[in-house]
């Protein structure tokens, strides 16, 4: 994408110069409040809108109102709402909807690849109404994978699921070798799936990993974002004086850096109750009297 | 929230419960449709009471052998009776009783075999039907988006409705509650302009999926023994009833 800018018909700015490449088999999150332009942004991608002005480069070719159908297959975008998507009557035809469409063949290999894909191969003979909202985003997702498309566009993927049929999906999206664009406010779960962010809020605020996105306090204020609990507790434990080195935005991560405190602090307090330091290992036995009692 | 998340994770191993088994929702859709449109067509050209009864008398049979919901049935035909007695209190009217009556039973013999086929088929297979009958791929796509809006407008009327109640609204029950009518007036807009908008949006889906403009019939089913002897019945029945028609019975 280069230079997008895009406004909607009351003249409100939606998009300003946006600029960001994406390599191909990299995952990229698009984080950012509501009205920030994300859902814009995906359908850019997609060429359901045309930018004011700037370009959608995918694969070299530029997106336009001529070639867009052709290129829309090669980019599948899977909805916020799976209930948009999903039309036919059970699972299986629905995700076969899509290859029949393209006139692709050997439909019924690649409907058992992109249900065992998004983990629904037990789905197949559903009526996709009857399913949970969790099962219908899966569903949705097979429906687009069975495109076999070149990347993944994805409008808030962990929106409206429980806990459960939350992480069950992200861990699909983290073990998924695809390209993935992904507009969402959970900063945790993007966390879990992408290599690569940028803060959108009408422009691109910044880009980085996570944890860069995390720790510039300033800019998620800014684009009116909010720490993820986890990264909330270790910002307090680093502002209680506990030696933080970064915030951690997933679960893993927070193991990790714990870990690595844990570790570092238990080395620092062996080498100070070294042998023959007994002014040391009393100052030691003090320090974790104190800790205890806090 | 808990019963979504105890269905969605079980989801798996659930079936759905109204999966129609019947004999006649498995026969092949084109056969259906072939087989109860040609009955309709002779039974609408027949003139002789005695044809008429005879016909009624088959169409109410049809709709007890394919096993359709009675429920179902009585609750589709009486919302199809208005017009079907308006038609016939017309013909009563202008023409007297016997005609009249003839006009009724005739028009439910037509309507009583299209409602056990629209009961009978799952819509899906219904439109996949038609487009494997050669049915121009316009009129069977404009049909399927038709029905697909249909369940849109549907379903925001039931979120509206919620809604509505949610908030405490009891009014719209008599013409005279002004206000009533106003928030009534105001929720149909409401749910036009919404429907209409998701309406964009599964559109939108669909051409994500590389829909142009014709929906490709995705079925396969072969016309087996038993789709050839529901033919050969309504076969029958239809020679039957020419025979009654010109005299060659009764």
């Amino acid at each position: 994408m280069r230079g997008l800018t895009y406004k909607y018909e009351d003249g409100t700015m939606a998009l300003r110069d946006v600029d960001l490449s994406i390599e191909r088999g990299e995952k990229v999150a698009i984080v950012g409040p509501n009205g920030a332009g994300k859902s814009t942004l995906l359908n850019l991608v997609a060429g359901f809108r045309m930018p004011f002005s700037g370009r959608v480069l995918i694969e070299g070719r530029e997106l336009n109102h001529e070639n867009a159908d052709e290129l829309r297959s090669e980019v599948g975008l899977v909805f916020q709402d799976p209930e948009d998507q999903i039309f036919m009557p059970t699972v299986e035809e629905d995700v076969a909807f899509g290859p029949r469409n393209l006139g692709l063949d050997d439909i019924d290999a690649r409907v058992t690849r992109a249900l065992r894909s998004a983990g629904i191969e037990g789905l197949a003979k559903r009526r996709p109404h009857r399913l949970s909202y969790g099962m219908k985003k899966r569903v949705a997702i097979a429906g687009t994978l069975a495109m076999d498309p070149k990347m993944l566009l994805m409008d808030e993927p962990t929106s409206g699921l429980d806990p459960k049929a939350r992480s069950e999906l992200i861990k699909l999206l983290r073990d998924m070798d695809k390209t993935m664009l992904i507009a969402t406010h959970d900063l945790e779960a993007a966390a879990e799936i992408v290599d690569r962010a940028v803060v959108l809020n009408v422009s691109v605020v910044m880009e980085g990993t996570m944890s860069d996105i995390v720790m510039s306090k300033k800019v998620l204020q800014d684009a009116g974002l909010e720490l993820p609990p986890v990264s909330k507790l270790f910002d307090a434990m680093g502002r209680m004086g506990y030696p933080v080195d970064s915030l951690p935005v997933s679960m893993d991560q927070a193991v990790a850096e714990l870990t690595r405190v844990i570790d570092r602090e238990a080395k620092r307090t062996s080498e100070l109750r070294g042998p023959g330091n007994p002014r040391s290992d009393r100052k030691s036995r003090q320090s974790d009297a104190r800790g205890n009692g806090d | 929230m808990i019963i979504t998340h105890v269905r969605g994770h079980s989801a798996l191993r659930e079936r759905d419960e109204d999966l129609d088994t019947s004999w006649f929702s498995q026969l092949d859709p084109r056969v259906k449709i072939v087989g109860v449109f040609s009955f309709v067509v002779v039974a609408a050209l027949l003139t002789r009471p005695e044809g008429v009864t005879i016909a009624l008398t088959a169409a109410i049979a049809l709709a007890a052998a394919s096993r359709v919901s009675a429920k179902r049935l009585i609750v589709a035909y009486a919302a199809a009776f208005p017009f079907v007695a308006l038609a016939s209190a017309s013909i009563f009217l202008f023409s007297g009783w016997d005609r009249g009556l003839t006009m009724l039973a005739r028009t439910s013999s037509c309507v009583i075999p299209l409602l056990v086929l629209a009961l009978g088929t799952e819509t899906f297979d219904l439109f996949s039907g038609l487009r494997r009958l050669k049915v121009p791929g316009m009129i069977t796509t404009l049909l399927m988006l038709t029905f697909r809006f249909l369940l849109l407008l549907s379903d925001e009327l039931e979120r509206m409705k919620v809604s509505r109640q949610a908030r405490g609204f009891r009014g719209g029950r008599s013409l005279l509650d002004r206000y009533g009518l106003r928030v009534l007036s105001f929720t149909a807009g409401m749910v036009l302009v919404r429907a209409s908008a998701r309406a964009d949006r599964v559109y939108e889906g669909l051409r994500c999926k590389a829909f142009r403009k014709d929906m490709i019939p995705w079925r396969t089913s072969s016309v087996r023994s038993r789709d050839m002897a529901f033919l050969a019945c309504l076969a029958i029945v239809a020679g039957v009833l020419a025979a009654v028609q010109y005299e060659v019975l009764f």
